[in-house]
């Protein structure tokens, strides 16, 4: 490509036996892609400079599926096809959602599915949560691929610590249809201490701090030696920063005596809230203005608004501590994540609470997938001699469904993974020949307070007195917390062969399915492969010309050769998203061609630059 | 206990093992725990030494090491980095560990048939869960749980040098007792902490 040319003066290219991997971090709200270079893990941005991917995706009348920001757009318009926030349905029944949603009312409609995972009707068909989450992947591993100039070996993807089985597969079951490989799912409180380097130390116990736009989560790890363990968690996935905006709307309105907002006001005053508290970060008071109605609002009125709100993330610490019994001065570190812990007062209750200033260094929003890139870049062999070893533990119990309804553990909660542990049971009927399976999650004694995994039946046990037949039930949990299930008849060596996939999970068929429509969906011309190639070439070549225009276009082209290289862009972007393959090829003819007087000019300058140089060093 | 194949997961050694770990060669699911993480084969171990050492393996076979790897690789990892878990996570809790030791000389430590003869003991356990079910009424009862906690551990350190004294003897009916006590005070203990999280979560 004729504008690999436009590199730095002085760099070298990176190796080419450097393979490329990155942490991908899935976020209800919005979503990251980072990498290692040169040692240094950073997020990737997009043409557009942006490096937070709104975690929406829009199916329009016409033309292909949007994602991100541009998708965001539909959200007022046409509410019903653009999904938002889709990561609280992964692995979770219509039943589950419906009792997560409470009160708050969709603006889409879901799909009972009875014990599968629910469906979004859409006008492009009933989408599974799956799907959605695999557009998004899918943007990220474009800009990746583009950004990095190559094809990626794989990724590593956060979940939250508290994620249970079926949400775990369904969150790797969207990298498989986005054609990602998954290095590795990584917990998002340990990725972020990651981040931080803590797993450098010897010994010491964690908080993770995690305070975002709608939820709020609190984890303990323990870190022994370069294991890391979850101990704890906990928080409310009702609260977040929009509470926090919503207290100074309900401020302003109580102040200005205001009534009987319409949703337009409505919506202009909860921006304004929103940016009056992002300005308190670094100002003594802001004017709150909406229409021609005006309040001043001190930073200690903010303070004193959203205390309440932080007393509650409090709470939930004293609990999590108290579940991983500890005491808030045995925390030897804080780690702030989540937009939200910039506000100060935020961080003025979390040190104050733990007696501790948090760590803050890092950007709250970028932390988790900065540490997810971390440990791409050493699972795929990248950071030799580096010695970190991650291993997670299971968050929740698994076990059988026993006569009567009870359950009985196989695998405790908080074991490190991976682990494999059988349990031996028996039949309680004379000749009895088939025996239920029921494999479920969770920590109580009644099966039904518990979450149902999936269920199968070993059959072919020869008929025996009741309580003769020894069926041995072997658990298998892998690195990324996924069970599989065997049974085996021991007096007889009958075996189940079924492995066992989660009622909430997809089966392969699906998965098959999925990818195919997937394809469809893409291959507008010729073959989607194709068609991603060309994607990826034409991304890569803007973002090569959009970072080389930024440093010299203004010192080495005149205004009407700018406008007129823009221009050109500006189509090849547009196509890159929605043309065929011929088209983008087209278009990346044409802006390679309009870019080659800048590329030469640029060409000649770091040759002087690197001729001036060697004079100096000769001098 | 894991139940593994050993003919799935023996690796020739003209299978082209070249870049592989070593242990993947070399691993052993029948293997004895204490040989496998290379300490002494006894109640009184030395955990540090027993923590580094499962260090030093999962660093060689998890499945982390094999993420780029083929799916055969990986399966084995996870096999093996299962099976070390399990080894690691048996001989650091004394319990398990004790109930190991009595395994490896051939006593079966079920429970169901052992009888108590100990009315020193017996003495002991109804003391304890007297105390436990005076807790909710004490005047602090976090404190009070502080206390009964540390009765507890004195109770249980008891135990497990008894436990070590006869197993060291070779007195195992002596070991599989104090074995059966350290279980009920295990018991004992999880009732605690059951309790714990109701007293202190109004």
């Amino acid at each position: 490509m004729a504008l690999m040319q436009i590199s730095e003066p002085g760099q070298t290219p990176e190796p080419h036996q450097r393979k490329l991997a990155v942490g991908i971090d899935l976020g209800t709200t919005n979503s990251l892609v980072a990498s290692v270079r040169n040692g240094n893990a950073g997020t990737l941005a997009d043409l557009d400079g942006e490096h937070l991917l709104p975690s929406a995706v829009y199916y329009p009348e016409t033309g292909v599926t949007v994602v991100g920001a541009s998708a965001l757009a539909g959200a007022s318009t046409d509410p019903r096809n653009t999904l938002l926030s889709v990561k609280r349905f992964m692995g979770r029944s219509f039943a589950d959602c419906a009792a997560a949603a409470g009160a708050k009312m969709l603006p889409y409609e879901l799909l009972d599915q009875g014990q599968d995972m629910v469906k979004i009707r859409t006008r492009a068909g009933d989408i599974s949560p799956v799907q959605v989450s695999a557009e998004i992947l899918k943007n990220l591993a474009l800009r990746a691929e583009a950004s990095l100039g190559g094809e990626l070996t794989g990724a590593v993807i956060t979940v939250p610590a508290y994620f249970d089985d079926a949400q775990r597969q369904a969150t790797k079951d969207a990298a498989k249809i986005a054609g990602i490989h998954v290095l590795r799912l990584l917990n998002e409180p340990t990725a972020a201490a990651v981040a931080y380097g803590l797993d450098q130390q010897d010994e010491m116990a964690i908080a993770v701090f995690d305070l975002g736009g709608g939820t709020f989560d609190i984890s303990v790890l323990q870190l022994t030696k370069g294991v890391f363990a979850v101990l704890s968690t906990g928080g409310d996935s009702a609260l977040g920063g929009d509470d926090f905006d919503h207290a100074i709307a309900d401020w302003f309105v109580a102040a200005t005596g205001l009534q009987d907002l319409d949703m337009f006001q409505q919506r202009s005053l909860l921006t304004a809230a929103r940016k009056a508290k992002e300005a308190l970060s670094d100002t003594d008071a802001v004017e709150l203005v909406l229409g021609d109605l005006s309040q001043s609002l001190s930073r200690e009125q903010f303070n004193a608004l959203v205390d309440p709100l932080i007393d509650t993330a409090i709470r939930a610490c004293k609990r999590a501590l108290r579940d991983a019994k500890l005491r808030s001065e045995d925390i030897a570190n804080v780690v702030m994540v989540g937009g939200s812990t910039r506000v100060p007062r935020v961080r003025e209750r979390v040190a104050q609470w733990f007696g501790r200033e948090p760590l803050v260094d890092l950007d709250p929003d970028r932390v988790v997938a900065l540490g997810a890139a971390l440990q791409a870049d050493q699972l795929v062999g990248n950071r030799s001699g580096d010695e970190m070893l991650l291993l997670d533990v299971i968050p929740l119990s698994l076990g059988i469904e026993t006569m009567g309804g009870l359950t009985e553990k196989v695998i405790h909660r908080n074991t490190t993974i991976p682990v494999a542990m059988a349990q031996e049971f028996t039949t309680f009927k004379d000749g009895q020949t088939a025996m239920a399976i029921h494999v479920v999650q969770g920590e109580r004694e009644l099966v039904e307070d518990c979450r149902s995994l999936a269920r199968f039946e070993l059959q072919g046990i020869p008929p025996m007195v009741a309580g003769a037949a020894r069926i041995k039930v072997k658990f298998q949990v892998d690195a990324d917390g996924l069970l599989q299930v065997f049974a085996t008849e021991e007096s007889t060596g009958v075996e189940s062969h079924i492995a066992v996939k989660p009622a909430y999970g997809l089966n392969d068929t699906d998965i098959a399915d999925m990818l195919k429509s997937s394809w469809e969906a893409a291959a507008t011309d010729k073959d989607a492969r194709a068609l991603r190639e060309q994607q990826i070439e034409a991304e890569a070549l803007l973002q090569a010309l959009s970072s080389a225009l930024l440093q010299d276009g203004e010192a080495m082209l005149s205004e009407t050769e700018q406008q007129d290289l823009l221009a050109k862009m500006e189509v090849l972007h547009h196509e890159r998203e929605q043309g065929s393959v011929a088209s983008i090829a087209k278009h990346i003819e044409i802006v390679g061609k309009a870019s080659e007087l800048f590329a030469e000019r640029r060409m000649d300058a770091s040759i002087n630059q690197a001729l001036a140089g060697r004079q100096v060093d000769e001098l | 206990m894991c139940r593994l194949s050993v003919a799935a997961v023996r690796v020739s050694p003209s299978s082209g093992t070249a870049g592989w770990p070593k242990l993947m060669s070399v691993f052993n699911p029948q293997e004895n725990y204490f040989a496998l993480l290379g300490v002494p084969q006894a109640y009184e171990i030395e955990v540090s030494a027993l923590t580094s050492s499962y260090r030093a393996l999962q660093r060689e076979a998890h499945p982390d090491r094999f993420a780029n790897g083929s799916e055969r690789e990986l399966r084995l990892a996870v096999q093996q980095s299962s099976f070390i878990n399990e080894a690691y996570e048996t001989l650091v809790s004394p319990t398990r560990r004790a109930a190991y030791l009595l395994k490896l000389a051939g006593v079966n430590s079920d429970m169901s048939s052992t009888t108590f003869q100990d009315p020193e003991f017996l003495m002991q356990q109804m003391q304890l869960r007297e105390e436990l079910s005076e807790l909710q009424d004490a005047k602090d009862p976090e404190q009070a749980l502080d206390v009964f906690y540390r009765d507890l551990d004195g109770a249980a350190n008891s135990q497990k040098s008894a436990f070590s004294q006869s197993y060291n003897q070779q007195q195992f009916d002596l070991a599989l007792a104090a074995y059966a006590k350290l279980q009920f005070l295990e018991k004992l203990r999880s009732e605690a902490e059951l309790k714990e999280s109701e007293l202190l979560d109004y």
